[in-house]
């Protein structure tokens, strides 16, 4: 399974990419503090729907497994792991290492 | 005094009606087994009209069949034999009597089916109807009755000619009836293929030089993709009609690229209300006017509204919104009106996707995507999404060989130039063919 480290590589690949679809500098440089989805964020609706459907391949390719980023649980947390790339990482290493 | 049909195939008498692999006929061999049937017919000392389900395919001995069965006010159910929901269909409809036929022959049996109560309200619906199922969006097949004397009268005006026409709709579908009846009051051939593969059909085009060919854009896109138009001899071929769903303009203008010899005519229609008379606006656009004297139309919130001569009777026991009451057919179809009241045909109401409470119809996005030289089909679609409520999708087949990612990267950019951000695709699958007919009615 990948450790955070692992996670935080895929992550950063896949926002460079859509960065420079999108041509948004911010994306393709981003760090764990970058805004994603809400105030002063980076990503419109769509753009978020299309990271996250871009993330769930880059997983199932990575690990074989099927992955569901987007979920009523994840929508309701407190702080929504999209609000912030670290958050995000921070998500998706604890979705996969949690035992099943 | 005989139908003006039948006087018509006397006259025609050695034209040839039917080609197919199994048999060449006549209209003189038609009116034979227009009379053999009536024979059949007359031994079984029916007194009031019963129902006949009708198995076969395209040819001399069904079309009799069906053209003497409405005459005597009896009711038919089509069957076509490649479709294999038969049982299940005639559970739903009252018949008495199966006829089984073949190219050269026909035999009648009583329905095994437990015998149906028909009342007497139903029964004055079925009289010489034809019965025909349609699998509306919402996936439970409709049942429709039409009137089929009524039906084939609007033909009775076909001036005669010597066409070749290749019949790919089923003898149990309005596009394949029309195709056949349309042919048959005009002396044409109808060149009958035994399945739909692109290389049989293509066979049979050169083989027997054929000159009209009807067809869904579906097909047609199968036929471009399996490349082979170029092994064939098509000179003959002159007319390529299209319909029973939308034609992506890039299609169409590849179609003309390949045969800018072929005429390419889009025709509208809908078991509801008949095949309609219509016109293209030009050969290059998929905009079409409706000019059909026998039919009103309207569009209510870029839906189309028909009411023609030809409307079914109704629904069979089952119950409908489908119908204004003061008889409007609300078709299904999303339209989007020029300015000069031409019309262009989107898609199904039911298969439009809402993105956070915008909608679009796929085909305005399989446009944009088969634009791209490196996507051979695709097909797009909606599925649930928790963030935008539904979200679209593109399945797209490529001829592509390099890294799936930039193709992937490219055909998102090239969406974001054309369409607006809530239209283009968030996922983007590579598949090895698309499933299914696109925005077909009968997905």
């Amino acid at each position: 399974m990948l450790n955070r480290t692992q996670v935080a590589a895929l992550v950063f690949r896949r926002l460079a990419l859509i960065g420079q679809e999108l041509a948004k500098p911010e994306l393709v440089q981003a760090d764990e503090q970058t805004r994603l989805f809400g105030q002063a964020s980076q990503l419109d609706s769509i753009g978020l729907v299309t990271l996250i459907a871009d993330l769930e391949q880059d997983l199932r390719e990575a690990t074989g497994q099927s992955v569901q980023l987007v979920n009523e649980k994840a929508l309701s947390r407190l702080t929504s792991p999209f609000r912030r790339v670290g958050l995000l990482i921070d998500y998706i290493t604890e979705l996969l290492n949690k035992p099943a | 005094m005989p139908a003006w049909y039948l006087q018509r195939w006397e006259k025609f008498a050695t034209k040839v009606a039917f080609i197919s692999e199994e048999a060449t006929c006549t209209y003189a061999d038609l009116v034979n087994f227009y009379q053999q049937a009536a024979a059949t017919l007359a031994q079984l000392q029916l007194t009031e009209p019963q129902g006949f389900a009708l198995m076969g395919d395209h040819g001399p001995v069904s079309t009799a069949w069906l053209f003497l069965l409405q005459e005597q006010g009896h009711w038919v159910v089509p069957l076509s034999t490649a479709a294999g929901d038969h049982a299940e269909k005639l559970t739903q409809v009252p018949v008495h009597w199966v006829i089984q036929t073949t190219a050269t022959q026909a035999s009648v049996v009583r329905a095994e089916v437990a015998k149906h109560d028909v009342i007497a309200t139903e029964l004055t619906a079925l009289r010489h109807g034809l019965v025909l199922f349609s699998s509306g969006t919402s996936g439970r097949p409709k049942i429709m009755v039409q009137d089929l004397p009524n039906l084939l009268s609007r033909y009775e005006s076909r001036r005669e000619n010597h066409l070749r026409i290749l019949v790919l709709l089923g003898f149990d579908h309005i596009g394949g009836l029309n195709t056949l009846w349309g042919a048959l009051a005009a002396g044409s051939t109808l060149v009958v293929v035994a399945h739909r593969a692109p290389s049989t059909v293509l066979t049979a085009l050169a083989k027997y030089q054929v000159n009209v060919l009807p067809a869904s854009p579906t097909f047609l896109n199968l036929l471009v993709v399996a490349g082979e138009w170029s092994q064939y001899d098509l000179s003959a071929l002159r007319l390529i009609t299209y319909g029973t769903e939308p034609m992506p303009p890039s299609l169409l203008e590849r179609l003309r690229a390949l045969l800018p010899h072929v005429r390419l005519v889009q025709t509208f229609g809908t078991t509801e209300t008949g095949i309609l008379q219509t016109e293209s606006v030009s050969a290059d656009s998929t905009f079409l006017r409706l000019v059909d004297p026998a039919v009103e139309w309207k569009v209510i919130d870029g839906e189309l509204w028909l009411k023609s001569q030809t409307q079914i009777k109704g629904y069979f026991r089952q119950t409908s919104n489908a119908f204004t009451a003061d008889g409007w057919f609300r078709t299904g179809d999303r339209v989007e009106q020029a300015a000069d009241g031409s019309l262009r045909i989107l898609g199904r109401e039911g298969e439009s996707i809402n993105v956070g409470g915008e909608k679009l119809m796929p085909v305005e996005v399989e446009t944009v995507l088969l634009e791209n030289s490196q996507v051979v089909d695709c097909r797009v679609y909606g599925v649930p999404n928790l963030l935008t409520g539904q979200t679209v999708v593109a399945d797209i087949v490529t001829s592509a060989t390099a890294a799936p990612e930039l193709l992937r990267a490219q055909l998102r950019q090239l969406c974001r130039q054309r369409l607006p951000r809530y239209k283009v695709p968030t996922q983007i699958n590579f598949v090895s063919t698309v499933s299914g007919a696109r925005l077909k009615k009968t997905r």
